[in-house]
């Protein structure tokens, strides 16, 4: 019964997203059609067309097990082995440095809103 | 055959990389860390082609499609929330997305790296999808872009929680969007573990950035060649 519910909500989420992709595609527009069909299924529940019972269990799902989905895309990497092999290290260096300075930044400037903002 | 057999491995390494991930929690075990490593060198040792390995995992990668949708739900049951830290999120993930796209670049001229790879590292703190969309938009290499994106993930779920320990950051909110701008899909799984307001926070973190970045990205980038 689980899995059966897995299934049929994963494919009307899928449903969404290629309908979020067609949008795109047609318009022109230049975002990904996922982002179009999280604004489709939160404006669904929101407008209660659709209740949270209907998505929820496949939602968990799909978010619990995230990061399978990027492990192709990771492998794929063996394709640039020679552009790795001569920059791999400054990729390396500058992918780290970087996040770390996103990280501190955006968490101290976070920390300080959160101050700023409760004496509002 | 071999397509079959790629699916096959791709989902066993993921499972077991889990597994020994839950025993021993250690970011090397992470299955973003280990599943590639591992793949890599079986497709190298047993001599299969990238085109071979890619028809077969063709559905896990498109799964991200659904998955991103998905992220309605925690964003609609943290909606008052997410209401309640508006502004804060706003302004922070402006500034998040900013520093991203900046430092990406100026770490990267410092190491002298041609400007195609410039424009393939500009979006990389954010989800693979709308990354690799960036990346073609302002003239990098999306496939490049979408290793970028998983080093980025990797570098955030290492650095992360000893950057959570050694700053000053108690806030829940401040938690979830430092692990959410700064490291994406991984970065909110992580905030998950610490807790459903984390998570909930780095998921609509995540999401804003992806937004702010395809808005500023092609602005700013050509600014800073």
């Amino acid at each position: 019964m689980y899995i059966l519910k897995c299934i049929a909500q994963i494919g009307g989420l899928l449903g969404i997203a290629l309908l979020g992709n067609k949008i795109t595609q047609v318009f022109d527009l230049h975002f990904p059609g996922s982002i179009l069909g999280i604004l489709f299924i939160f404006l669904l529940l929101e407008a209660k067309i659709i209740s949270l019972e209907w998505v929820e269990t496949g939602a968990n799902l799909l978010i619990a097990e995230l990061i399978l989905f990027f492990i192709p895309s990771a492998v794929g990497v063996v394709q640039y082995k020679q552009l790795i092999i001569t920059n791999g290290a400054s990729f390396g260096f500058v992918i780290f440095l970087s996040t770390v300075t996103v990280m501190i930044s955006t968490g101290l400037l976070a920390e300080f809103l959160n101050k700023v903002g409760k004496g509002r | 055959m071999l397509a079959g057999f790629s699916f096959i491995i791709t989902i066993l390494s993921y499972v077991g990389a889990k597994i020994l991930y839950r025993k021993k929690q250690s970011v090397f075990l992470s299955p973003l860390v280990i599943c590639p490593f591992i793949l890599i060198s079986l497709l190298l040792s047993f001599h299969v082609s990238l085109e071979t390995y890619s028809a077969g995992t063709q559905w896990i990668t498109n799964m991200l499609q659904p998955a991103i949708v998905a992220f309605a739900v925690p964003l609609y049951k943290y909606r008052a929330l997410l209401k309640k830290y508006a502004l804060e999120i706003a302004l922070g993930v402006l500034g998040g997305s900013t520093i991203a796209i900046v430092s990406s670049v100026m770490y990267g001229k410092l190491f002298h790296l041609t400007p195609q790879l410039l424009d393939s590292l500009a979006p990389r703190s954010i989800t693979t999808p709308i990354a690799m969309n960036i990346s073609q938009t302002i003239g990098g290499l999306p496939a490049m872009t979408a290793s970028f994106v998983i080093v980025t993930g990797i570098a955030g779920i290492v650095a992360g929680p000893f950057i959570l320990k050694w700053l000053p950051i108690h806030h829940q909110v401040s938690k979830g969007m430092l692990l959410g701008m700064g490291a994406h899909g991984a970065g909110t799984a992580q905030a998950y573990e610490i807790g459903s307001i984390e998570g909930a926070i780095a998921s609509l973190t995540m999401i804003v950035a992806g937004i702010i970045t395809i808005m500023v990205a092609p602005i700013l980038v050509p600014y800073l060649h």
